[in-house]
């Protein structure tokens, strides 16, 4: 039982970045999309 | 340094790697890269950027390379709540500030530094002591980020430290330099997903090469009772509650968080400080378990030095492939602040020192650009000089951090408060900053009556802490309970007790006092304030190019 919990306790911040670096890259995609259709920069 | 502990790159392989991580940084920027750049968009991209780009942007940003170091440290030091003394703070502090965020936003929705605010509030003295204490916050922060890049490159490869300071400098200055914050946030976002992708590959690599999570449970016998306990008063006496208080006044007190904050669109504040709260923590706790891992292990580090531990872990255990993202990573984290710092002064520079105090609130846009520009050279040149003689500045920023600290009160009473006074400001600011160096260096003996009181303004300290928190998210009758009994339980404990502890009884100090001042000073006065004119005189600087292309 320590072992698992030991393994998730390491393991869970890598699986939560994983995790935010898909919101944060899909959300980036509908930044673009939405500055194309307004015609506007990106940043 | 003993080199042979750790892998050593060939000049040619390490050069590559700057090459391609500089040469691609620079390569990006050039996508949107205008021949004459608008001075609103230099500073802040016209406060128009997404959610996707402010999230990546604020947390790369947040991450130094000395996060992953001082993780790992405080997990190798303090077992296995260290990781999260150090990550989970830093990360609830972005969080903190996003309700205050959008109260600066609703005042001013035009600025590009939160000195503008208080420019329109009070006027230049108190603005002044904003933008001074952020030049040399940033300086401070750009000496240790070329450090690091020093200290890297010199480790992993037989070049010289100075070699590695000068190339960071020049290759952060290169891509910046031309659009500003509009550069720092499109390389944030490719330099945090590289950092994310990293992270996320390094850090079961590390476990598994170690021998799995068996070996984790055979390394609990090596842990302390303290150390193998996850509420450790050490733990977070030490390291949580000190830290919890510094990362507060840098979220408040820091451009680089502050310009973010003017630059995203509105509506996408709240998810945009959320995201990054949860990134940030993510990718600073994961790093700090490689720490925890050393020291279940047994591992030493090498000469005592802890900045050690997380290139001898990944030298001993890696491959050289995972060595090379792991100086990657370093380097993305350590460009993404050097760059925002370099924009946080260009902005401060520009806006604060030439836009409001020299020109009046008329600028020439054109000479505010040049103005913004040598700014970052000059703030380059001095990074770089500043690391390459391995000057020893970090004192400076003790003050730097009891300024802050100093400062959060007064700021966020001043957006809140309209009887808040230019005097009332300054004079806590400062009341502040001498009551913090009384506590910090022992200027008076810490005993009897004088640590007594002491300890109860060091209560009233965290009871601002915590009701500014409670005020934030739940209003102001919320917040007020929150502080008062907060206040009351703290001076019960603390007393007789937290003068063992310097550095949180000074941090705390800074807050308590400045906060009594403030509201004494400003109940003296009877004038009242109107926010409306805040709005009125913080303007946009080049209105004559509009953002959108045709």
């Amino acid at each position: 039982m320590q072992t698992f919990i030991l393994a998730l306790y390491v393991l869970i911040w890598p699986l939560i970045s994983l995790a935010v670096l898909g919101v944060i890259g899909l959300a980036t995609l509908n930044d673009i999309r939405a500055a194309r259709r307004d015609k506007r920069e990106l940043v | 340094m003993n080199n042979e502990n750790f892998y050593q790159f060939s000049t040619l392989t390490v050069l590559a790697l700057l090459v391609f991580f500089y040469g691609g940084t620079y390569l990006l920027t050039l996508l949107i890269k205008e021949k004459k750049e608008n001075t609103d968009a230099f500073m802040v991209s016209n406060h128009q950027i997404g959610f996707g780009l402010g999230a990546a942007s604020m947390t790369a940003t947040w991450i130094w390379a000395a996060s992953f170091y001082a993780a790992a440290t405080s997990g190798y030091t303090y077992g296995i709540s260290g990781p999260l003394h150090y990550g989970l703070w830093g990360a609830l502090m972005i969080l903190f500030i996003y309700p205050f965020g959008r109260r600066f936003r609703e005042l001013a929705p035009n600025a590009h530094t939160l000195g503008e605010l208080i420019h329109a509030r009070h006027g230049a003295s108190s603005q002044l002591i904003l933008a001074s204490s952020n030049i040399l916050g940033s300086i401070i922060s750009l000496m240790v980020n070329f450090t690091a890049s020093g200290a890297l490159v010199s480790v992993l490869s037989p070049l010289s430290f100075q070699a590695g300071v000068v190339i960071a400098g020049v290759g952060v200055l290169s891509y910046t330099l031309w659009s500003g914050f509009r550069a720092s946030v499109l390389t944030d976002f490719a330099q945090l997903m590289a950092m994310m992708a990293i992270a996320i590959l390094i850090i079961p690599a590390v476990m598994f090469a170690l021998g799995g999570p068996a070996t984790l449970s055979d390394g609990m016998s090596l842990l302390t009772p303290e150390q193998a306990n996850l509420f450790s008063m050490d733990a977070i006496l030490n390291q949580g509650a000190p830290f919890f208080v510094a990362v507060l006044a840098y979220a408040i007190g820091n451009q680089t968080i502050s310009q973010r904050l003017f630059a995203v669109r509105e509506d996408h504040i709240k998810p945009t400080f959320i995201t990054a709260t949860i990134g940030y923590g993510a990718i600073v706790i994961g790093l700090g378990m490689i720490g925890l891992m050393a020291l279940m292990t047994g591992m030493e580090p090498i000469n005592g030095d802890m900045n050690n531990l997380i290139p001898q872990m990944v030298s001993m255990y890696l491959s050289p492939v995972f060595i090379g993202l792991f100086f990657i990573l370093v380097i993305g984290s350590l460009s993404s602040t050097a760059d925002s710092d370099l924009s946080a002064m260009s902005a401060i520079v520009m806006a604060d020192v030439y836009g409001k105090n020299i020109a009046k609130n008329k600028p020439d846009p054109t000479k505010m650009l040049f103005i913004g520009r040598l700014t970052m050279i000059v703030a380059t040149l001095i990074g770089v000089i500043l690391a390459s003689f391995s000057m020893d500045i970090l004192i400076m920023l003790v003050f730097v951090g009891a300024l802050w600290g100093a400062i959060v009160f007064p700021v966020i009473a001043s957006c809140f408060w309209n009887r808040v006074t230019n005097t009332a400001f300054t004079s806590a600011v400062l009341a502040g900053l001498v009551m913090f160096c009384i506590a910090r260096f022992e200027l008076v003996p810490m005993a009897g009556l004088m640590a007594g009181l002491f300890e109860l303004l060091a209560s009233v300290g965290g009871g601002v802490v915590l009701g500014l928190m409670a005020f934030g998210f739940c209003g102001r009758r919320v917040g007020l309970i929150v502080g008062a009994l907060s206040a009351l339980v703290l001076a019960y404990f603390c007393v007789g007790f937290l003068r063992d502890y310097t550095v949180l009884l000074a941090s705390l100090m800074a807050y308590g006092v400045s906060t009594i001042v403030c509201i004494g000073v400003s109940l003296m006065s009877s004038s009242k304030f109107d926010f409306a004119q805040i709005d009125q005189d913080v303007i946009n600087y080049d209105p004559v190019k509009p953002a959108t292309q045709v």
